[in-house]
Formats: C-alpha cells, structure tokens, sequence
C-alpha cells in the first residue's frame, strides 16, 4: 500500500519558524529572503546565451554585467529548490502532475498558470521583489512601499479572485 | 555591533553566497512544511477555504519584526547592517496589483513555485517559465518602463513614519492587527467547511496570547533611537593611499556633477540615481529637487550605508562647502559612488532653471527647449 502524505504543520508555528529563518537571514547574510531577483537573474542568463552582444547593452540586464549568476539570491533560489525536494520526498507530498480542480481542463489550468507566471515575472522586476523580498521581508523591516505592494497585491487577488474560481473546482 | 556579510561587502562572494545557499535551504523546508508545495492549497486563502497563506505569511511577519527590534535594541544588529529597499510608491502600487493578478490566476507565487517544482507539479514549472518570460519582457521594454519604475521614489522610509506614530506603537498595533487577522481566518474556516483545519480555540487564544506579550515587551527595551549609528573609522594602513585617491578624484574633477547633466538625469528617471539634500528641513520643504531626499550631514552616512558603491548618489546644498565636505567625508568610509552638485542649488537655479528671456547671454535654440523642459518637470507642483 502506498504511504500517505504526512499531515502539515501547524501554520502559525511554521510562521514562526519561517519569521526565524527570515531572521537569521538579516543577521548573517544582512538581507532579507527572495525569490524573484534569483529567477530574473536566471532570465537574464539565458537571454544573454541567445543573445549576448544585446542583453549587455540592455537599459536593465546590462547593468547585471557579463556574469549575472554571480549573486547571491541566484545561491537561495538553489537552496529553496534542494530543500524543497529533500521536505517533499521525506514527508511523501512529491506528485508528478498538475494541480487544478478534477472537473477543469489541464491546458486551460497550464495556460492561467503561464499567464499568472509572466504577469508575476514582470510585476516583481517592477516592484523589485515578490512576496519573499518585497512583502515579507520588507514588511518585517516595516518599509513603506513594501506594505503598500502587500495591500494591494492581496487586494488586487480579492477583487479576481471570483474570475479564477472554477480552476479549482471538482 | 557585528558586520553581515551585506555590510562587510561579502554578499557576492563565495562565502556569501554558501551562507544563502544554506538560508535557501531552510526557506525552501519551511514553505514545503507549510503545504505550499501546492498551488491548489495556496489558492484556497482567496475562497476563504484554507487560510494557510495568510497564517504562515503574518506569523512569519510578526516574528522577524519583533526579532528584529529586539536585536537592534539589545545591540545584536544594527539596522543600517542590514539591506533595506527604498521605496517607490507608484511601482510598488502598480507592481502588486499586476503581481496580484498573477498571484490569484495561477496560484503561485516566486518562492512557491519552486517548491512547487521539487514537489513535481507541472504547472509551477509552467509557472516557473513565464516569470523567466516576464523578466525579459520588463528588460525589453525598460526605456517605456521607466517612468513608471521610478514613479514616486521616496528612498528609504518607514510605515511608521509615513503614518506619524512612533515605532513600538506601530509594532504593536501591528500584532494586534496580525492576532484580529489569524481570528478571522479562523472563523472564516470554520464557517466554510464546519471545522476548524488545523487547531482549536485553545491554541489560538495561547498563540494569540504569547504574540501580544512578546509585542508589548518592546516597551521595556532600551531606547536605541537617540543614540545614532557611530560611523565605521576608515581603516589606518590604508589611510595614506586612500588619501592620495581622494586628491586625485578632487584634481581630476571627478567628484562633483554638473547641473545640466544631473537634471537629464533626474528627469529621466534613471533607477539607479539617490539625490541626497542636505540642507535644513526647512529649506527643503520650501523648495527642493523633484525626487531628492532630505538627509540632515550628520546623518548622512548612516542613510547611506544602504547605497554603498550601488547606483549614484549626488549630495547638494545651497553652495558647494557642505556637500563637498560630505563626499570627502564618505569617500574615506570607502563609498566609491557620491557625488556633489557643481555651484549646489545657486548654479541649479541659474543654469537649469532660470528663464531664457532673463538671461543676459543669448542661448541657442537647444538649450531653450532643454531650459523649459527642465523647468517643466522642476518647477510643477506635485
């Protein structure tokens, strides 16, 4: 019989455990958690695999330089993937597929995910962070335009929330 | 106070980068622990049918918080230490409603979806591929971009401030809002699906509890406010030489900027550009450059620790005298990026902003229309 998935920690506690990692970061590393600033330096990367002459002279890429891998944020995104995968195979939550409700067609599901990806690729280099470096690290620090890109990133999901609805439905 | 690796300048180095390798690595065990390996459970906090996000996210907000007043009082860290993101109110507004979009459509977020890729699900990896397709697309389209990027840039400010309250004030009002929140979700849950998911009542009203305490205790820590960060001394074996470079940066002229050239530039809105004034409050409130800071001097070096050798940092005043001295200044502290306005505001006023008409030299056509676009974009309220 095939083992089942364990059951989640508590969330409030794994907050906590999250909030000490958040501030172990600022003490050794002095700065917060990200996500995004890895995986758009990944993007700039490949682009400049395509097309090295132009991403350099790139206004944004450019400035990254010749080695845009060679940062730290590059080295965390590593490391959330490799924890990730030793937390999922241990506690037996590792699935092969997509995640949408059984009622919903797979493409349709991959497409909102496509489309959600490149809004999320583009909002994060325009706020220059995500959930991990704008809204929960800057908000730990109490910034102001960290707080803001949190109300109205929660908000913005609120008020659509209805349209995207069905995705999830059995 | 000890140094990070941000404030040693380590950051992007080997060391750096094992030591956020190893931080990758919890961060990615604790989201997977948390369930957001799924994107299915993560969507859940918009249907009011799992919570999870919300009760993970502001745990995890409320502790860093509080840890980090706590060590900053106790003399463990010292703020200026740390990285802090300025803030740009027109981006950061528009990037969540468009982040937020996103966020609702796919069910993932950054972080998330990596988690979501170790734990085998497509669409996180579909995910994954589009935010490396909407980071070239925002590189591609930077020139159009820019004003937005750099809409309401404000350098580094604090809630607190920006509402008028105290820090520890706010930090509390903060946890509490945080307690009232993990409430809600709590009868949120219940009322959706009958039970209560995770815990029951006793256990939010100690959780609950213990935030409310631990929050409070930062009124019996000691006031670090009024005593300002000390300025790092430059290092003695390296004093000759870094002297001998400073008087050559003077005579080479490559520490100040000129009027023109920095007014394209503001105008512009080049992202990575700090305009530093550090005149009195007062004459800042009665006029200063659209964009610039207000940074008293002797501030000044601890507001800008955050800047250090990234992007151009221009200091002006009235004159030169100040500013000048400043750039010295932070020049010994081993900043490599600070700048002085030539003539200071005087020279601004009269080069850039004074009417073609009142000028007792003709000007070419050229430089009439730059004249008026500068004091266009300068001289307009708000």
């Amino acid at each position: 019989m095939e083992r089942q998935p364990e059951k989640l920690a508590n969330p409030y506690l794994t907050g906590v455990l999250l909030g000490l990692v958040l501030l172990s970061s600022f003490t050794l590393l002095g700065a917060g958690l990200g996500a995004s600033g890895g995986m758009a330096r990944l993007s700039a990367w490949m682009e400049g695999l395509i097309a090295p002459g132009h991403t350099l002279a790139s206004p944004y890429f450019g400035r990254w330089g010749q080695e845009p891998l060679s940062y730290y944020l590059v080295f965390m995104l590593a490391g959330i993937f490799l924890g990730a995968c030793v937390s999922a195979l241990a506690s037996n939550r590792f699935k092969l597929g997509a995640e949408k409700g059984a009622s919903f067609p797979t493409n349709l599901r991959l497409l909102y995910s496509l489309i959600g990806g490149v809004l999320i690729g583009f909002a994060s280099r325009l706020a220059a962070g995500c959930t991990s470096g704008q809204a929960l690290t800057g908000g730990a620090l109490l910034l102001s335009g960290s707080l803001v890109f949190l109300l109205s990133l929660f908000a913005t999901g609120y008020a659509l929330a209805r349209l995207f609805r069905r995705q999830w439905n059995d | 106070m000890t140094d990070t690796l941000f404030s040693a300048d380590l950051l992007n180095t080997p060391i750096g980068f094992t030591a956020s390798l190893i931080i990758g690595i919890l961060f990615g065990v604790v989201l997977e622990r948390a369930g957001f390996g799924s994107s299915r459970r993560i969507a859940g906090v918009f249907y009011f049918t799992d919570m999870a996000v919300v009760k993970v996210m502001f745990s995890a907000l409320i502790t860093a918080m509080l840890g980090l007043i706590y060590l900053n009082a106790t003399g463990l860290l010292a703020l200026d230490a740390v990285y802090q993101m300025p803030t740009v109110w027109g981006a950061q507004l528009v990037g969540g409603v468009i982040f937020g979009a996103g966020f609702v459509m796919s069910g993932w977020c950054p972080g998330t979806s990596a988690v979501g890729m170790a734990s085998g699900k497509t669409d996180a990896l579909v995910f994954f591929g589009g935010v490396m397709l909407g980071s070239i697309f925002f590189n591609e389209a930077f020139d159009a971009i820019k004003p937005l990027y750099g809409w309401g840039k404000q350098g580094i400010t604090f809630a607190y401030d920006t509402v008028g309250i105290s820090k520890n004030v706010f930090a509390i009002l903060f946890s509490l809002m945080a307690v009232a929140v993990f409430w809600i979700s709590e009868y949120l849950e219940r009322r959706k699906s009958g039970t209560s998911k995770n815990q029951g009542a006793r256990f939010q009203k100690v959780f609950g509890a213990v935030v409310v305490i631990v929050a409070l205790g930062i009124f019996i820590l000691p006031d670090t406010t009024a005593v300002s960060p000390k300025p790092r001394p430059p290092q003695v074996s390296a004093d000759q030489q870094s002297e001998t470079r400073l008087m050559a940066q003077v005579d080479q002229a490559a520490d100040h900027i000129e009027p023109e050239e920095l007014a394209d530039r503001m105008m512009s809105g080049e992202p990575d550009l700090l305009v530093v004034d550090v005149r009195s409050p007062r004459e800042y409130a009665s006029f200063h450059l659209k964009g610039a800071v207000n940074v008293p001097l002797e501030e000044l070096a601890a507001y800008l620790a955050a800047y250090k050798n990234s992007g151009l940092i221009v200091l002006y005043s009235n004159g030169m005298t100040h500013p000048a001295q400043a750039r010295d200044s932070l020049a010994r502290l081993g900043f490599n990026n600070v700048y002085f306005l030539t003539d200071g505001m005087t020279g601004f006023s009269q080069r850039c902003l004074k009417p073609v008409s009142l000028r007792r030299a003709p000007v070419s056509r050229e430089t009439a229309e730059k004249v008026k676009g500068w004091r266009e974009y300068f001289l307009r309220q708000g």
